[in-house]
């Protein structure tokens, strides 16, 4: 994505629509930029594509709050009249955020989001200081063991999860909020932390609220 | 919306398989909560098979035109699903509004083949709707039927409260003004059907039973002969420009508009060929502007020109050529289902902006040409050939060439004949390809066992006994080059099951029940398929299904689907089987003059021809 115009977009998946992979909100996206009328760009070759790349794959089941896509644009056209006409052109529980041109030459969403914020929502029950506790207590342990697919694979705590998880308790509600690491090697997925510290069955819903670029400056979005 | 299923369907998303397939939520969803009245049209089979069936989305836009009248659609859960709902005691429902499917006011089923069958017992059972119609109440769904397999309904006529014959764009808005019309006037269900048998093209089964001499009696209002419904002209009704737009990948994953129905060529084994005449073209101006509008309410990527022989319409290239130019650079591309040899030209196919990656896929069917000429294939080796040549020639290095083994009159040479073809075009394609691009040249050859239809001229025919295809299938096995050739063989014991149930009465429907019971679904997914189920089945209520298969119908026997009247005369189909024997050919209706098959003075119609003339 070098020549052009580089358009992101920040978008959500949420409600029904969380249970779409990766590749189904993919396609989603590229029909709702035809839809739009949008002056994309297409690939050279037999078979032209739009060329469209996403931020970090979002498991089945977990809605987004603030999810990234870039779409190369032949043209410009003003941010205002593509929030407009993409809003037109797909579903709400997909529809976008905000929308920003940022410099073609930037690396890509998938190399440079490397940090994913969730909150993870406790099945009601217990007090807000007993998972405060068990989640202090497995931190303290320094590192996890995860069987995934079959396959074992420790993580080391510290680097998994760079910031301390966060508990927050209103209205019966309990949400730990987690920063977490993606990696080369895959990134721990909050519902095990937290089945881990707090036991299997308690977790009610994941959402990830934000994905961050970590550099020399710190943390920040993507737009 | 009333009982709403949602909250107990979305618990179950986190245990299955591609959700995506539950979660409705696409775009171009039509929704009327508050509708009068609700029809679901279920296909069945999964989401990703029955989302790309055209006459669904047709029929939902007809439905559309009703103001007061909900649409909503419905498929098979898979395996993983079915069993967690019933496990937690959740009904089939809806897409749209998630309800039960029991609650709409009439379901439509389409009866697209048969080895969907059993599907359609598990999805009624699933909604907790009595199986047979005779068991139904007044509160339950009307149960009705539609599609190819309608043209020989007996298997499937007692789960169905009524099937359609033919065409649906009018007779679906025909179906819902009477049954409105009866709930209104507070009918019962036996009048509710007999008010249905007026309309014509609906078959009502329970109004049908054997009569003395084998041949099913009507008892009135119900037609001695149910007559298909027919379209005269397919140009007032428009492709639907926006359907639905899945998420999941499914089948056809593309835009698609009918660009004509029907077809003339005159196949004698295919069904699809005889019952859907006479042809019908609509015009190229309505078929450039559906697609175009098409493409812009959904956004697809590639749009498919559908129909039996979209090549034969009269005016395929100019259309072709307008899409090129109003599509360019938008990276859609446009598709056709696939190509006769004799309409191949290699100017057609680079408009068909195929490149050189996928191949092209031409079906020549049988490997002699005594046998292509009794199937009245009415294609040359030469002809073939010519085609392969020129494709090879202008750069294509992949070809799947489709054969059938088992017609009537095939003889053990005709089989060995294909190996024969095969290895000729296989040299031809050599030949035309520069030597270092040998490697990656391929011919593909798709080889399936025939299943005897009802409305074809082989209709009395049996199907080939399965000992015999398999001696065959071998026989080709070793008539076959074996480089840069890939054989694949149709499942002929699908095949088998397929016979049986296309060419056998109302005794059938037993032994759909009794395989539904022993675990018989998705039977079109070779991993859930198992003949033995079905064949102890059949013998379970006295049915020896490989009997049922190959047995030939007697010239003066009555026909299963004798009451059902596809507007093709008897006399015709039978003056073709004796063609056939002979090897004599029949031309194309379209090309030269009519060879009375007896549609279009039966039925009221014509054939409806573009531009005034087809090539020949
Ligand atoms: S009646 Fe004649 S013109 Fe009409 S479809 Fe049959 S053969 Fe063709």
């Amino acid at each position: 994505m070098a020549e052009g115009f580089r358009l992101r977009v920040c978008f959500h998946k949420i409600g029904r629509l969380r249970f779409l992979s990766h590749l189904e909100t993919g396609r989603a996206w590229e029909r709702a930029a035809r839809r739009a009328r949008l002056p994309y760009a297409v690939s050279q070759g037999f078979t032209p594509r739009m060329r469209l790349a996403f931020g970090p794959a979002l498991p089945v089941g977990t809605a987004g709050e603030r999810e990234y896509l870039d779409i190369a644009l032949t043209r410009f056209v003003p941010v205002a009249e593509v929030e407009h006409a993409l809003h037109a052109a797909i579903v709400p529980e997909l529809g976008p955020v905000e929308c920003r041109y940022v410099s073609p030459v930037e690396g890509s969403l998938a190399s440079r989001l490397t940090i994913a914020v969730y909150e993870v929502e406790i099945e009601g029950g217990s007090p807000q200081q007993e998972i405060e506790r068990s989640l202090v207590a497995l931190m303290g342990t320094g590192r996890l063991e995860v069987e995934h697919k079959g396959k074992q694979k420790v993580f080391d705590l510290a680097t998994a999860l760079p910031k301390e998880p966060e508990v927050r308790s209103s209205e019966g509600r309990t949400v730990v909020r987690m920063w977490v690491r993606m990696g080369e090697q895959g990134s721990l997925r909050p519902e095990v932390f937290i089945t881990a510290a707090v036991g299997t069955d308690r977790v009610a819903s994941v959402t990830r609220t934000d994905l961050l670029i970590e550099d020399d400056q710190g943390w920040r979005r993507p737009l | 919306m009333a009982n709403d299923l949602w909250p107990q369907v979305e618990k179950l998303l986190g245990r299955i398989e591609r959700p995506s397939r539950y979660i409705d939520g696409e775009w171009g969803v039509l929704r009327r909560p508050d509708a009068a009245y609700r029809v679901a049209l279920m296909y069945p089979d999964t989401y990703e098979v029955g989302m790309a069936n055209q006459a669904l989305q047709v029929l939902a836009a007809r439905l559309a035109t009703i103001e007061d009248v909900a649409t909503e659609r419905v498929f098979l859960p898979w395996v993983d699903m079915a069993g967690l709902m019933r496990e937690e005691d959740v009904p089939l429902f809806t897409l749209e509004s998630c309800m039960p499917v029991a609650d709409v006011d009439l379901l439509g089923i389409t009866l697209s083949n048969e080895l969907t069958y059993s599907n359609v017992l598990e999805a009624l059972d699933l909604a907790r709707i009595p199986l047979r119609a005779a068991d139904r109440r007044e509160s339950h769904a009307l149960v009705i039927g539609g599609g190819p397999s309608a043209h020989n309904p007996e298997p499937m006529a007692p789960f169905f409260d009524a099937i359609l014959v033919g065409d649906g764009e009018d007779a679906v808005l025909e179906i819902v003004a009477s049954h409105r019309a009866s709930k209104a006037r507070g009918a019962s269900r036996e009048e509710t059907v007999r008010a249905l048998a007026s309309i014509e093209g609906v078959y009502v089964p329970s109004l049908y039973s054997p009569g003395a001499d084998g041949r099913m009696a009507a008892s009135a209002p119900a037609p001695a002969r149910v007559r298909r419904r027919v379209l005269a002209d397919l140009d007032a009704y428009p492709a639907p420009s926006c359907p639905v737009v899945p998420y999941a990948d499914v089948v056809h994953d593309r835009a698609t508009v009918e660009v004509l129905r029907g077809c003339s060529r005159g196949c004698r084994f295919c069904q699809a060929g005889m019952v859907y005449r006479p042809v019908r073209e609509r015009p190229a101006d309505s078929i450039v502007r559906d697609v175009v509008e098409g493409l812009a309410c959904t956004g697809f990527e590639e749009v498919s020109l559908t129909s039996l022989s979209t090549a034969d319409h009269s005016q395929l290239e100019s259309v072709l050529r307008r899409l090129v130019g109003r599509l360019e650079g938008t990276g859609t591309a446009i598709s056709v289902p696939s190509l006769r040899v004799d309409s191949f030209t290699v100017p057609l196919a680079r408009l068909l902006g195929d490149g050189h990656k996928s191949g092209l896929t031409f079906a020549p069917e049988a490997g002699s040409q005594r046998l292509r000429d009794a199937i009245n294939k009415n294609i040359t080796e030469e002809e073939i050939v010519t085609a392969v040549d020129q494709a090879f020639t202008a750069g294509w290095r992949r070809v799947k060439l489709y054969f059938m083994i088992g017609l009537p009159t095939e003889t053990d040479d005709d089989v060995r004949a294909i190996g024969a073809l095969v290895s000729r075009v296989v040299s031809v394609a050599r030949e035309a390809t520069p030597k270092a691009e040998r490697g990656g040249l391929r011919v593909a050859v798709s080889v399936s066992t025939f299943v005897p239809k009802a409305h074809t001229p082989f209709q009395w025919d049996g199907q080939l006994p399965f000992s015999d295809v398999r001696r065959r299938q071998e026989m080709l096995r070793d008539a076959m080059p074996r480089r840069g050739v890939e054989l694949s063989f149709h499942d002929a014991e699908s095949s088998l099951l397929e016979a049986v149930l296309a060419r056998g009465g109302r005794e059938v429907a037993d032994g759909i029940e009794a395989a539904w019971r022993a675990g018989a679904r998705f039977d079109a997914w070779s991993e859930q398929f198992s003949l033995t189920r079905w064949l102890e089945a059949f013998s379970s209520i006295g049915i020896d299904a490989g009997e049922a298969a190959s047995r030939p119908y007697a010239q003066d026997e009555p026909l299963p689907w004798g009451h059902i009247d596809s507007g093709i005369s008897e006399a015709f189909l039978h003056l073709e089987r004796v063609r056939a024997e002979a090897a004599t050919t029949t031309p194309d209706c379209t090309f030269e003059d009519c060879t009375g098959c007896g549609v279009c003075p039966g039925l009221g119609v014509d054939n409806v021809i573009a531009e005034g003339a087809r090539r020949g």
